[in-house]
Order: structure tokens, then sequence, then C-alpha cells
């Protein structure tokens, strides 16, 4: 088995991505729903992503 | 017999379908003719399980101790055994990788304890549209 080495934002990307598809197919009832719900999740994953890393970056001083 | 209990699937009737939901992440959709869900379920949680193996994750055994630890190390065995065939099939294999220090090594060990709640959530999908709570 090849060894993988991602780097964090790779990785929370791909975590986003699955949970995300997960979330969104378990959560709704309508197609439409859960891919907007998806999508949805998909983007908060990235907004706090991007926002705690630059929360870390400006605590770290 | 109340009407809500005559309405109420019998276990048998549901049971099968979660065991092959659980063994095998996606299939309960399949049974419950839903093919399009059942594919994206085997995909996230197969391709979850697959990244932590390749990034080497170690795998979580009962281990008791503090609360806390207690948590931790149950938690991520449960989660590990609800990833079902993948799970079994990484152990049948061989697979060991010992607890090292490392970012990756860490990174890999949530991906396989997060493979096996996706599924979680996904049994307890199938559950609700196998006794006809959900469509």
């Amino acid at each position: 088995m090849p060894k993988m080495a991602l780097t964090h934002f790779e990785t929370a990307i791909l975590f986003a991505l699955f949970t995300s598809v997960i979330l969104g197919i378990t959560t709704k009832k309508t197609d439409k729903e859960r891919i907007r719900y998806g999508a949805q999740c998909f983007g908060y994953f990235i907004a706090a992503l991007f926002g705690i890393g630059w929360l870390m970056y400006f605590g770290h001083g | 017999m109340t009407e809500a209990q005559a309405n109420t699937p019998s276990a048998a009737s549901y049971l099968p379908v979660l065991a092959a939901a659980w063994i095998v992440p996606g299939s309960g959709y399949f049974l419950l003719k839903r093919p399009g869900r059942g594919i994206l379920t085997f995909v996230s949680v197969a391709t979850m399980f697959l990244i932590g193996i390749m990034m080497r994750g170690p795998f979580f055994q009962p281990q008791g101790g503090d609360l806390l630890t207690t948590i931790i190390y149950y938690g991520g065995f449960l989660a590990h055994i609800a990833s079902g065939a993948f799970y079994f099939i990484a152990v049948a294999l061989g697979y060991n990788q010992p607890d090292v220090a490392g970012h990756v090594y860490d990174y890999g060990s949530k991906f396989l304890v997060g493979s096996g709640l996706l599924n979680i959530l996904a049994l307890v999908d199938v559950h609700e549209i196998a006794t006809g709570k959900k469509s």
C-alpha cells in the first residue's frame, strides 16, 4: 500500500468534502435539499478552516 | 395491539438491511432501491478509510484508564468496528500501524475514525428509510 502524506489543508478539504456528502445524504428529504445542504456544510467547513486558521495565526502573535 | 404498533415494521424486516449496510457501507441503500445514495456513501466511507490507511493511521484498541482515555480508545475502537468490512479486512491482512508521533499519522487516525462515524450516520438513515419514517 503506497504511503500518502497530505498537508493539514489538503486533509481538511478532503475530510470536509466526504463529511458534507454524507451529511447531505442523511439529513434532508429531497435531492435538491440534499445537494443544497451538502454544499452548505462544505462551505461552513471551509469558512471554519480559514477562519480558525487566521485566528491561530494572529493568536500566535 | 395499537395502530402504531401494527404499522411498525418487524425487526426481522429491517435487521438484514442494517447488517448489510454495516458490513458494506452503502449497500443498505442499494437494498432499499436508492442506488445513488448507496454509491455516494460507499465512495465516501471507502475513500476516507483508504486515505486513513495510506496515511498510516493507527487503529484504536480498547483501553481503560482515566475517563477521557477510556472514552477516546473505546469510542475510536467502536468507530473502527462501524466501518464494517474495511476494518476487518485491514486487520485480517495484517495492518498494524503502531501509534507513533507525527501529524500525518494523526490525520490518518482521524480519517479511520471518521469513516466509521459517517457509516453510523448512514446506518441511522437506512434504519429510518427501512422503518418508513423517511423516504
